[in-house]
C-alpha cells in the first residue's frame, strides 16, 4: 500500500509498504520503500512488537526502541517539517487547489470576514483575515470574479489545508 | 479542616497542574478555569473543581479582571494563585484583590507595583546600595555629554533609546570616537522606530550572564533566598535552557553568597513577602548588577525545588495564608547536586518561530533524576492564543555533568508526534562545547547557532517505524 506525505511546501514522498508478515500476534515485520521519480530507494525492514501496551520498533527484530502511539495520525513530523498523511490515495485537488480557492496554509483563527457569497471582488481585494501567530495575515483575492462560497465563519480556528472559500 | 481554603487558579498549562497539586496536598480545594477556546483543558487534571470562564481571547479570559471577580465572587474563593505570566504581576488586580479581602498568593500590593516599575526598582536599588548598571539618570541630548559620563563609567558604553526594548535601539560604543559616529544614528533610528529619539548612556556589559536568585518570604518579616540559577541561554530574550547552582559562579562561594544577600537586603527593603526572584546581570569581571525584581513564581523554579529540596509552591501559599514555613533559619537552607530545565515549546527547531499544531503521539522513558513539568497528551491542540511551551524537562545530578548526562538521556526519550517542537535543538546544545564547559553568555544562540546543527534530512528510518507502528495498530497487533 503506497503512502503519500505531503509537506506545506507541497514536497512529496511517496512510500510504499511492499511486504508485511505476521510471525505471531504480537510481532509483525514490515518492508518500506520510496519511490522518487519511478526509482525504489530507501528500501528498509522493519519489526514491530508490542509490549505492555506500546509499541517497540526494530530494524533487526534484536534490539528495541520504544514509539509513541499514534492513531491514524493525519500530520507526520520530520524535525522541522509537517506532512500530511494520506493512506493509499493522494488527495485530488488539494495541493493543485484551483486558484480561487482560499485554503488556509498555517492553523489559526479567522478574525474577519469582508465579503459574502454572491459579492463582486477584484484582485487583491482582502477577502478575510487569519490570526495565526498572534499576526493578521490579509487573505486577498488571486483573480477578479465572484465569491461563489464561503465556508468559515468569524471565529473560527482552523487546521492547516482547510478550504476557507471559494472565488470564481 | 478549619483552615481548608478555596483557591482559585487563574492560569492554564503546566503551571496550572503545579499549583493544583500543592493545593490538593495541603488539603485546599483547588478551583481550575478552563475557556471556550479549552474544551479539553488537561490542565485541570488535578483540580477538584472546575470553572467555565467564558470567552476565547486571553483579554477576555485570563486578563479580565472584572470576568474574573464574577467567578470569585459565585464560587466563594478565599485566595487566587495567578502563576506566570497572565495577571501574576498586575498591581491592579493584586489591589482589587485586597480591596475585596481576597488573598493574593504572591507579594503585597506595595511591592508588585515598586518591583513593577523599572524606575522605581531602580531607585529602591539604588537606595539599598545595590549596584545597579552605571548609567545616565536621564535622557542626554548632546555628544559632549554622552562622552562625558562614558568618561565617568568606562568603555564600552551603551547608546539606548529611552523607549527601547527587546534588544532594538541599542548601540555599543568602544570609544569616543565611536560615539561621535553613532549617536546621530541611534537618535535617527530611535525617533523612527519608536516616535522617541532621546537617548541613554550605559556601561556595556560584556559577555554577560544572566543569574538570577531565589527569594522566598513570609508576613512575618523572615526573608531567605534559595540559591541562584543562570539562565543565560535564551533566544529572543527568552530563557530556553537554565541551570542551578550557575556554572559562572562554580565555587567561588564568597560571590555566591554576595550576590544571594544582595538579593535578600532588596527584597527586605520592599518587605516582600512571597516567593520571588531577583534578577542580575553578571560581567566577565565577575561585578553583577539588578536588573529587575520578579514578584511572582517562575517557570524555572523546579531546578531550584530540585537542588535545594524546597517546595516553593507549597511555601508561596503557605506565606499567603500567613502560615509557619517551617524554615528555622537561613544556614538550613542547603543545597546539592546540580539541575537543569530544558523549556519544551511546540516551535520550529529551527526558527525557533511557535509552530501551533496537534499532538498525534506523546511518549515518554526518562533516566532516575528526571520530572517532566508539563500539560502534553495525544490529541493535545496547541493554539496559537497561547505560549508555545508545553513542559519542562528537568534532570538532577550530583554533579552538572552528570545532570547533563541524564538531560541528553531523557531529551532522546522524550517522543512528541505530530507538531514541531525544539527538542531536535535541545538535544544539539546538549552536546555544544561550550555549554559543557559551562562557559556561555546571553549570546550563546547567537554565537553558537546550535539550531545550524540540527540535522534537518529526511529520516526515511524513522518514518518507516512511525508508518509501521500505525500499520500494527489498523492491523489490531
Amino acid at each position: 500500500m503506497r503512502t503519500y506525505l505531503i509537506d506545506s511546501e507541497n514536497n512529496e514522498l511517496k512510500i510504499d509498504l511492499t511486504r508485511t508478515i505476521i510471525h505471531s500476534s504480537k510481532l509483525v515485520e514490515f518492508e518500506f520503500s520510496t519511490v522518487q521519480n519511478n526509482e525504489v530507494m530507501n528500501t528498509e525492514k522493519i519489526y514491530i512488537k508490542k509490549l505492555a501496551g506500546s509499541y517497540f520498533s526494530s530494524v533487526d527484530s534484536i534490539s528495541w526502541e520504544k514509539m509513541a502511539r499514534q492513531h491514524l495520525p493525519v500530520k507526520m513530523l520530520n524535525i522541522d517539517r509537517v506532512f500530511d498523511v494520506y493512506y493509499g490515495y493522494k488527495p485530488s485537488g488539494l495541493n493543485s487547489s484551483a486558484e480561487g480557492e482560499l485554503f488556509t496554509k498555517m492553523s489559526g483563527k479567522i478574525t474577519k470576514i469582508n465579503v459574502k457569497e454572491g459579492d463582486v471582488v477584484v484582485i487583491g481585494q482582502t477577502l478575510l483575515i487569519l490570526e495565526a501567530m498572534k499576526m493578521e495575515n490579509e487573505i486577498k483575492s488571486s483573480l477578479d470574479g465572484v465569491v461563489k462560497a464561503v465556508h468559515v465563519s468569524e471565529g473560527d480556528v482552523l487546521e492547516e489545508n482547510i478550504l476557507m472559500m471559494e472565488v470564481e | 479542616m478549619s483552615n481548608q481554603k478555596k483557591i482559585l487558579i487563574i492560569n492554564r498549562g503546566e503551571i496550572a497542574t503545579r499549583i493544583a497539586k500543592a493545593c490538593r496536598e495541603l488539603g485546599h480545594v483547588a478551583v481550575g478555569v478552563w475557556t471556550d477556546n479549552e474544551l479539553n483543558a488537561k490542565h485541570l487534571e488535578f483540580c477538584h473543581e472546575w470553572v467555565h470562564l467564558q470567552g476565547s481571547t486571553n483579554a477576555e479570559t485570563y486578563l479580565n479582571i472584572d470576568n474574573i471577580f464574577k467567578v470569585i465572587k459565585e464560587n466563594e474563593i478565599d485566595a487566587v494563585h495567578p502563576g506566570y505570566g497572565f495577571l501574576s504581576e498586575s498591581c491592579e488586580f493584586a489591589r482589587k484583590l485586597s480591596k475585596e479581602n481576597i488573598i493574593f498568593i504572591g507579594p503585597h500590593v506595595e511591592a508588585v507595583r515598586q518591583m513593577g516599575d523599572k524606575a522605581i526598582s531602580k531607585q529602591i536599588a539604588k537606595a539599598a546600595d545595590i549596584p545597579v548598571i552605571p548609567g545616565s539618570a536621564s535622557a542626554i541630548p548632546t555628544v559632549a555629554e554622552a562622552k562625558k559620563i562614558a568618561k565617568e563609567i568606562g568603555y564600552p558604553i551603551l547608546l539606548k533609546a529611552v523607549a527601547g526594548g527587546g534588544g532594538r535601539g541599542m548601540r555599543a560604543c568602544k570609544d569616543e570616537k565611536e560615539i561621535e559616529d553613532q549617536f546621530e544614528v541611534v537618535q535617527r533610528e530611535s525617533s523612527a522606530a519608536f516616535g522617541n529619539g532621546d537617548l541613554l548612556v550605559e556601561k556595556l556589559i560584556v559577555n554577560p550572564r544572566h543569574i538570577e536568585v531565589q527569594i522566598l518570604a513570609d508576613k512575618k518579616g523572615n526573608t531567605y533566598h534559595f540559591f541562584e540559577r543562570e539562565c543565560s541561554i535564551q533566544r529572543r530574550h527568552q530563557k530556553i535552557i537554565e541551570e542551578a547552582p550557575s556554572p559562572f559562579i562554580g565555587n567561588d562561594e564568597k560571590l555566591r553568597q554576595k550576590i544571594c544577600n544582595t538579593a535578600v537586603k532588596l527584597s527586605q527593603a520592599v518587605k516582600y513577602d512571597s516567593a520571588g526572584t531577583v534578577e542580575f546581570i553578571m560581567g566577565e569581571d565577575r561585578n553583577f548588577f539588578f536588573l529587575e525584581m520578579n514578584t511572582r513564581i517562575q517557570v524555572e523554579h523546579p531546578i531550584t525545588e530540585e537542588i535545594t529540596g524546597i517546595d516553593l509552591i507549597v511555601c508561596m501559599i503557605q506565606a499567603a495564608l500567613g502560615e509557619e514555613l517551617g524554615i528555622p533559619s537561613q544556614e538550613w537552607i542547603t543545597r546539592s547536586g546540580h539541575a537543569i530545565e530544558c523549556r519544551i515549546c511546540a516551535e520550529d527547531p529551527i526558527t525557533m518561530l511557535p509552530s501551533p499544531g496537534k499532538v498525534t503521539g506523546f511518549e515518554s522513558q526518562f533516566p532516575q533524576g528526571t520530572r517532566f513539568d508539563h500539560y502534553l497528551y495525544r490529541d493535545l491542540e496547541v493554539t496559537p492564543d497561547f505560549d508555545p511551551m508545553v513542559g519542562k524537562l528537568i534532570t538532577k545530578g550530583l554533579l552538572r555533568s552528570i545532570a547533563i548526562r541524564k538531560m541528553t538521556c531523557a531529551l532522546d526519550g522524550l517522543l512528541v508526534e505530530g507538531l514541531k517542537t525544539n527538542i531536535p535543538l535541545h538535544k544539539v546544545i546538549v552536546r555544544n562545547k561550550k555549554f559543557l564547559a559551562g562557559n556561555y553568555s546571553t549570546a550563546f544562540i547567537v554565537d553558537e547557532k546550535p539550531q545550524e546543527q540540527v540535522n534537518v534530512e529526511i529520516n526515511y528510518l524513522d518514518i518507516y517505524k512511525k508508518l509501521a507502528c500505525i500499520e500494527a495498530r489498523r492491523m489490531g497487533i
